[in-house]
Order: structure tokens, then C-alpha cells, then sequence
């Protein structure tokens, strides 16, 4: 495989969200605008490429048998170190995507690549993996986003066209079910086509 | 790698040490930086809720009312040039009230037009309410901000509007509406016992009389 | 003049006028029964909290395992809330490591599971046997981990911790069943090419997710 396929197989092929079925709970959960489907997608992008470079690294050296519980405390110090460092340099980047940033343990997508792609590939094809892949992810959680913010309150990034008058449901629980299950229906057509 | 007991615990046990070192340097290393830039936007914050800067006005006088685990700050903001008084930055976390997540932390700025009080401005400086909905309330423009700029606290009732009160509530968030109104409600108490004008004589009376209420509604 | 009528501070409720005077602040109790239907129906953690939603897309698809699943969850999840709670109240707050939470709490339910996996292996084979094929899917389960902290969140005592998580996780089960339901009827329809799978899935969950939007509002909120 070359080094551009592994970047671009995430974005359609091996797509996280609407693909591989991976990090549903995150994707519903944050996609009430796309603004921050796109901020929870270069968060998850971020933690992607250096849980995936680490583990990568340290592959060679964990048992099978312990190796979930080994890529779980990789994953959970990575995310507290980028929580703490955002925190304290780039604040203004923190108070908009902090709600987020814990959340990323969580997704299942993180220890996904790491059993599935960088326990048995090389550091440098790991992070192209967790570049392409996070780029996947942050495609379809902005594409979510935009739609359930059109529909539920009338807006695109914050630019209101129709206040008032749309559904909210879009915007609650029920609407990022539906939004992603139309979506999916939608790129199971296109894609194989 | 094969696994044994003796390499499983030796690994895991050298990868917990390692990362648990790494969490623990980093958080020594920016544990300043994270007070000092939250120091900085709770200051920034007292000048902004009174409409001015820290180039053209300073905090005269700074009072700390312990409540519990809760700090309510008030924090005299006076202009630079004639050392008159701008009006009042409150720090007051929503105490009796919980938002969906959390507690919610504003900074509300009165001012004083004569004998009367006017909400100035209101700045939200923590909450974990869901993004796009009760998050909504650090939008600037929020109907929950809207429906009390400029108006006499003492004329407010602390409730959303369908129970009753003066809060516009965020769309599909009365809960962490709820919190706001409670917020800003601490915010004013704090205010008014800043001032030496906080009547809590009443207090442990009423307070009885209206759990015993609470209570009833519950059943 | 009109502004004369008003009593300044008034308006300010008997709770937060007690709060400044006696210093301590009494938050209204929740009741037990809020929390166990607030958990259970209003705030179910499927459909309304959106954790733990690929095993519920993964496993639902006939009652009988997601019985089991659902009851394998709520076994972890009491032993995790208990864990927890004693792991953040006697080590991580008393040594001023709260910073460590989410490593600490993550690698401790991941022990959890294991030593749970193993004891019901050595100690009930037929609990095992019912149990045993679920409980790996579980550390991955989001739910776990996320209402470990939520607990914390909410400073629920030890008790109200445990009976928060069970009734979280009697909701979690109660979504999985409704839903393996739904979805055993769905396997012998006809569904179009293009919904089969996951997307029909999504949108059947999506309409529970409506079902369930109206028990807001049944009982007062944690």
C-alpha cells in the first residue's frame, strides 16, 4: 500500500463513521452543530496520530494478552497530556473544544487503529494511518453537524438563516440517530456504486 | 510477544510507571500556566461585565464570601483617572441549583444608576451543558442574557419564564437555564452582601417554610 | 415614584439568603425514586446520553443476548461504581491526583472486567456460560467509563452511586431488549437494499429515541 492510500482509504474506503461503524457514541453526541463535529474531529485526530505513533513503538515489546490494557493507559495519558497542555497554552482553543477532549478516551475508534492497524504496522505508516483515518472522522462529524444544525436550528458554522421556525428535534437525541442513519443510507449508495 | 505472568506484570507494570510520570511532569509543568490563564480570563472577564478595560480601570476593593465549597468574589471596579467607581464584577457559581453537567460559574456586572441597579453585562466562565444546546448560553446575544441586560435586579423573579420568571429559557435547556437564573441570583445576593445590604435576618425562617414546600411537590 | 416600592434583594430565594448567612448551602435532595426514573426512562443512556451505543448496535439483534448482555452491564457497573467511588474519595482526592481520574478509573474497570471474567469462570460455570461471552465487549463499552465520572460529577455518595449505576444500567438493558425486539421483527421484512444493517438500525433507534423523549419532564432531575 502507498503512503497516499493509507492517508485516503479513511476518508471513503475505511471511512470510521459511516464505514467501519467506529466512535458512534462521540458522533451523536457532539454533532448538534458543525462547528463541533469539526472540533471533536481534529481532537480526535490529534490523539489518533500519537496514540497510534506510540503504540507503534511499543507494539514489539507488550503481551498479547495484556496488550488492550497496555493501549488503554497509552490512550488515556495521551488525552490528559493534550487536555493539560491546551489548558495551559492555546486557552482559547481549550474553551471551545474542552468539553470534548475527555470524551476521546471513550471512542472506540482510538484502541480500533491501535488493534487493528498500529500494533502491526511502522510508526510512520501509524500517524499516516491516524492522519487519514482522523481525517475521515472529521469529515463526516462536520457533514453531521452541518446537516442537524440546518435542520434543527436553522444555521450553517453559526451563521443563522432561519431562526425559529426549523425542527429542534434534529438538534436532540433523536435527530443524530436519524441524521446519521439517512446519511449512511445515502453513502452506502454512492460509495458502492 | 508470547505471554507470561512474569513479562505480562513486569510490562504492564513499567507502562503504568512510565505514563503515570509523563501525566505527572506535565501537569507540574503547566499547573501554573492553567491558573494563571483561568487568573487572566476571570480578570479580563471583570473589566469586560462593566464595559471597560484593565487600561482604563482597576479593582479597587476584592471580597470573598465563602459558601460551602463555593467562592463568591466581588470585585469593586473603579476608573483609573478619577478613582470614581464603575460598578461591581460578581464571580457566583448557580449554589443551589444544578445546570445538566455541572455547576455553572458566571460573572455578572452591576452597575449603579442612581438609586437604581442595572444588570450591565453577563460573561459565563464555566459550564459543561451539552454543545449546541445548554451550551448555547456562552453565544453572546442568548435570549437568557438578553432578557436581563439592562434591567433593575431587584425587579427580576429567579425562574425561567414558564414557571413563572424573567429568564427567557435556551431552546430544548430549562435545566441549564434553570442553573443560569440561580447563578445570577447568587450573583446579586453576593452583590447586595458586598454592600452591606443583604438582609439574611429573614432567611432561616422562610428557608424552612419553603423546603417543607419543595417537599410536598415531589410527591 | 414607582422604583421606591421595590425591596431591594427581596426577590432573592430562601435557600441562597441561607446560604450567606449560615456560610453552607443545603442543595435540595434528590430523591431515590428521581434518580432510579431518571435514569431508567428520562436520561436513558442510550438514547439520551448517547454512551454505550456500539454495543447496542452490535449485540441487539435478538432478546435473549441482549438480556444477557443487559444483565452483565449492570453487574459490572455496580462493581465499578464501587470501585470507583472508594479509588476517587480514599486515593486519588486524598493524594491531590484528581488529574489521574480518567487513567486511573479506565485501567481499573479494565481490571475489573478481567477479574470478573475469571471468577465467574472458576466459581459458576453457568453464570459464565450466560455471562461469560459479553463480558470482553465490556471495557470497550463507553457507558462504563463515562458513568464512573459522571457519578463523581454529581458528588453522589456512596450509596446513591451504586443505585444511580444500577438503574443507568437497568436503562442501557431495557434499550437493548425494546430494540433486539424491534429488530427480530425487522429481520423478516423487507427492507430496502441500501437501509439494511446499521442504517435501519440508526433510524429505529432514532425513532425510540422519540418514544422515549416523552418521560421528560415525569420527575424532577438529578
Amino acid at each position: 500500500m502507498s503512503k497516499l492510500q493509507i492517508i485516503t482509504k479513511g476518508i471513503i474506503k475505511e471511512n470510521p463513521t459511516f464505514s467501519l461503524v467506529l466512535g458512534m457514541c462521540p458522533t451523536i453526541g457532539v454533532t448538534s452543530s458543525a462547528i463541533n463535529g469539526m472540533g471533536m474531529g481534529v481532537a480526535t485526530m490529534a490523539v489518533l496520530i500519537m496514540s497510534n505513533m506510540a503504540i507503534a513503538m511499543i507494539k514489539n515489546v507488550v503481551p498479547d494478552k495484556v496488550r488492550i490494557p497496555a493501549f488503554i493507559v497509552v490512550i488515556a495519558s495521551f488525552v490528559t497530556i493534550i487536555e493539560m497542555l491546551m489548558q495551559a497554552y492555546v486557552p482559547a482553543l481549550y474553551a471551545s473544544l474542552g468539553v470534548f477532549i475527555p470524551l476521546i478516551v471513550v471512542n472506540c475508534i482510538i484502541l480500533g487503529r491501535a488493534e487493528a492497524f498500529a500494533s502491526k504496522n511502522s510508526v510512520w505508516d501509524s500517524a499516516l494511518d491516524g492522519v487519514g483515518i482522523g481525517l475521515g472522522f472529521t469529515l463526516s462529524l462536520t457533514v453531521i453537524g452541518a446537516v442537524r444544525e440546518v435542520l434543527g436550528s436553522g444555521a450553517i458554522f453559526g451563521y443563522t438563516f432561519a431562526e425559529g421556525v426549523m425542527p429542534l428535534l434534529f438538534i436532540l437525541a433523536p435527530g443524530g440517530f436519524l441524521v446519521l442513519g439517512y446519511l449512511m443510507v445515502m453513502f452506502n449508495k454512492i460509495a458502492k456504486r | 510477544m508470547k505471554s507470561s505472568l512474569k513479562n505480562m506484570v513486569l510490562v504492564l507494570l513499567l507502562i503504568s510507571t512510565i505514563t503515570a510520570f509523563l501525566v505527572a511532569l506535565v501537569n507540574d509543568l503547566t499547573k501554573e500556566a492553567i491558573a494563571e490563564s483561568i487568573t487572566k480570563t476571570k480578570n479580563e472577564a471583570k473589566f469586560a461585565v462593566l464595559s471597560t478595560s484593565a487600561s482604563e480601570a482597576y479593582i479597587a476593593a476584592d471580597t470573598t464570601r465563602v459558601i460551602g465549597d463555593f467562592n463568591i468574589n466581588v470585585s469593586t471596579v473603579a476608573r483609573s483617572d478619577d478613582n470614581t467607581i464603575i460598578g461591581y464584577a460578581v464571580e457566583a457559581p448557580s449554589i443551589t441549583k444544578n445546570g445538566y453537567a455541572d455547576r455553572i460559574v458566571l460573572m455578572v456586572g452591576f452597575k449603579e444608576e442612581g438609586d437604581a441597579t442595572v444588570i450591565n453585562a453577563v460573561e459565563v466562565l464555566s459550564q459543561k451543558e451539552t454543545p449546541g444546546l445548554g451550551a448555547n448560553m456562552t453565544k453572546e446575544g442568548n435570549s437568557l442574557e438578553r432578557s436581563i441586560l439592562g434591567i433593575n435586579p431587584a425587579e427580576l423573579t429567579f425562574a425561567v419564564t414558564k414557571e413563572g420568571g424573567s429568564f427567557d429559557a435556551l431552546t430544548g435547556s430549562t435545566i441549564s437555564s434553570r442553573a443560569y437564573a440561580n447563578a445570577v441570583e447568587t450573583a446579586y445576593a453576593g452583590y447586595l452582601w458586598a454592600t452591606g445590604r443583604l438582609n439574611t435576618e429573614a432567611a432561616v425562617e422562610t428557608a424552612t417554610g419553603s423546603t417543607v414546600q419543595s417537599d410536598s411537590n415531589l410527591l | 415614584m414607582k422604583m421606591m416600592n421595590i425591596l431591594i434583594g427581596e426577590n432573592i430565594s430562601a435557600e441562597v439568603l441561607d446560604g450567606f448567612a449560615t456560610g453552607s448551602v443545603t442543595v435540595q435532595a434528590i430523591t431515590l425514586v428521581a434518580i432510579v426514573i431518571g435514569a431508567i426512562f428520562v436520561n436513558n443512556v442510550v438514547l439520551s446520553q448517547f454512551l454505550g451505543i456500539c454495543p447496542f448496535l452490535g449485540v441487539s439483534s435478538k432478546v435473549e443476548t441482549s438480556l444477557g448482555m443487559g444483565m452483565a452491564v449492570t453487574f459490572v457497573m455496580a462493581l465499578s461504581a464501587v470501585v470507583t467511588w472508594c479509588l476517587q474519595n480514599y486515593v486519588l482526592v486524598p493524594l491531590g491526583i484528581e488529574y489521574m481520574q480518567t487513567i486511573a478509573f479506565i485501567l481499573v474497570i479494565a481490571a475489573l472486567v478481567q477479574m470478573v471474567e475469571i471468577v465467574l469462570k472458576k466459581v459458576s460455570p453457568a453464570l459464565y456460560q450466560a455471562l461469560g461471552i459479553f463480558l470482553p465487549l465490556i471495557t470497550t463499552n463507553c457507558a462504563v467509563l463515562g458513568l464512573a465520572i459522571l457519578m463523581i460529577q454529581k458528588d453522589f455518595d456512596l450509596l446513591t452511586g451504586v443505585i444511580y449505576q444500577v438503574s443507568t444500567a437497568l436503562g442501557f438493558a431495557l434499550a437493548l431488549v425494546i430494540f433486539a425486539g424491534i429488530r427480530e421483527r425487522l429481520e423478516v421484512e423487507d427492507v430496502p437494499m441500501a437501509l439494511r444493517g446499521v442504517p435501519i438500525a440508526l433510524i429505529t433507534a432514532g425513532l425510540l429515541a422519540m418514544a422515549f423523549m416523552g418521560f421528560a419532564n415525569v420527575v424532577p432531575l438529578p
